[in-house]
């Protein structure tokens, strides 16, 4: 008898533990972030890492959190070949400020440039859990605008390519840039 | 409906529980005192009496009969679910028809307009559904009980729309902040579904030809016409969908039976036990 009771218990436990399957799981494909290779402009099929390159969205004060595990300033910094950047899904433009050599002490090394992207979202239904997800397709014509800073020096990216217009998920590059 | 229908199962493992209780039985102690071989002479038999050879023919077992007939009547779950639940309106009528000892040709036609209010989605399904089958009686009735413990099957269908009324974007870098819940009305309409369904029941007869009973339904999905760019989150009649096609029910009835005729009940003929060895 205390058998069965025991038993009667485990189950009934077992069935009120598995519920909430509404939680997104993170290996869902949800909204996708533009993914950027850096490429060296004299060797354009060769991928070439950036010196503490910095992103910050326009109208936002922090950067992009590149390595979350730093506490200080260089957790915005990268050093990698690739980036990968949130367009803002309210709206069609986002604009970032490309910082290279961020930090330095030497002036003349940091050199910020400025690209527009402007693009047409469309929202797509994903699951109960995760709700909805938008993708982005670039203006066919104008995908990127690429400016300089308030301050004027010679800009650091010598060439944007565009890859892939239409960003759907982050496995492949979308924009190549060359510097 | 998460935690109605939790409450009720463990309300019903409680039941099983008492009731397991009641059927344990305790050894009886026997008694010492009587192992003692008392010293009693015994009477002496009672004098022989002469039986009248006339014999009584009065014990003749009464004929009984199965009454056979429709019920009807209605879930009283879904009916009473409108009084807590703001979100949701629904009736249910069920029915069946009594086609042999054991079998009950069944069915449920129902409509429904529910409001899901999820954390991602919120949309307002309302539609009417249909199911029919079967019910296979499992219970051995006593004498001239009716009641019924129950196993059938179901075919459902039903024909709804959806409207969605709000949705969140999901953004695992929320970068610039949070989206905001964007308002929506669109209307997902024409949707059909269809399902079968497995069907555990229990009916008890509470007086006369009233009868209240419940079932537990565990359904899986046959077809579905899923809305574009949208998803049948809820089907009438199926209820709540999961990631695969599985859905549960309930349903909380109180029928009345209308008896239409009556049929004897043969006794079994025990069979001889024939010696197939020669």
């Amino acid at each position: 008898m205390k058998k069965i009771i025991l038993l009667v218990f485990v189950l009934a436990l077992s069935f009120s533990s598995c519920e909430k399957d509404d939680i997104c799981d993170a290996n869902t494909p949800t909204t996708p972030r533009l993914v950027i290779g850096f490429y060296d402009f004299l060797n354009p099929s060769v991928l070439k890492n950036v010196t503490n390159l910095k992103v910050v969205g326009e109208g936002m004060t922090d950067g992009i959190i590149f390595n979350a595990s730093a506490t200080d300033d260089s957790k915005y910094l990268t050093n990698g070949s690739t980036i990968s950047i949130p367009l803002r899904t309210i709206g069609t433009t986002t604009s970032y400020s490309f910082t290279l050599n961020s930090g330095n002490p030497n002036p003349a090394l940091v050199n910020q440039d400025n690209i527009k992207f402007d693009y047409t979202t469309q929202e797509l239904f994903v699951s109960r859990a995760c709700g909805y997800k938008t993708i982005f397709t670039l203006d066919p014509t104008n995908p990127y605008t690429h400016t300089d800073a308030a301050v004027a020096d010679t800009k650091w990216i010598k060439h944007i390519s565009v890859e892939k217009s239409n960003i759907e998920n982050e496995n492949e590059t979308h924009i190549k840039i060359f510097f | 409906m998460k935690h109605t229908l939790r409450s009720f199962f463990s309300f019903c493992l409680l039941l099983s529980l008492t009731l397991a209780q009641a059927q344990e039985t305790t050894p009886v102690k026997s008694d010492p005192k009587s192992t003692k071989t008392d010293q009693i002479v015994p009477e002496a038999p009672l004098p022989l009496v002469e039986i009248s050879p006339e014999i009584i023919k009065s014990d003749s077992i009464p004929v009984k009969t199965d009454r056979y007939g429709i019920r009807v009547g209605l879930d009283l779950f879904k009916l009473t679910r409108a009084l807590y639940d703001k979100d949701y309106k629904g009736i249910e009528f069920v029915g069946d028809y009594r086609l042999t000892k054991k079998y009950f040709l069944a069915a449920e036609i129902g409509n429904e307009n529910k409001t899901t209010d999820d954390d991602r989605v919120n949309f307002t399904t309302k539609g009417s559904y249909l199911k029919a089958g079967f019910d296979y009686n499992a219970y051995e009735n006593w004498l001239d009980m009716e009641n019924i413990i129950s196993i059938g099957m179901r075919y459902g269908f039903s024909t709804f729309n959806q409207q969605l009324n709000s949705y969140r974007i999901y953004n695992a870098n929320p970068y610039f902040g949070e989206v905001p819940v964007i308002a929506s009305s669109q209307k997902f309409d024409g949707l059909t579904a269809s399902w079968i369904e497995v069907v555990a029941a229990v009916k008890a007869k509470v007086f006369n030809n009233v009868f209240m009973g419940f079932s537990l339904r565990l359904n899986r999905l046959v077809t579905n016409k899923e809305p574009e760019n949208f998803s049948n989150l809820y089907i009438p009649g199926f209820n709540r969908t999961y990631d695969g096609d599985f859905g549960v029910g309930f349903n909380y009835t109180v029928t009345y039976f209308v008896p239409i005729y009556k049929k004897k009940v043969k006794p079994v003929a025990v069979p001889k036990k024939v010696d197939t060895k020669k």
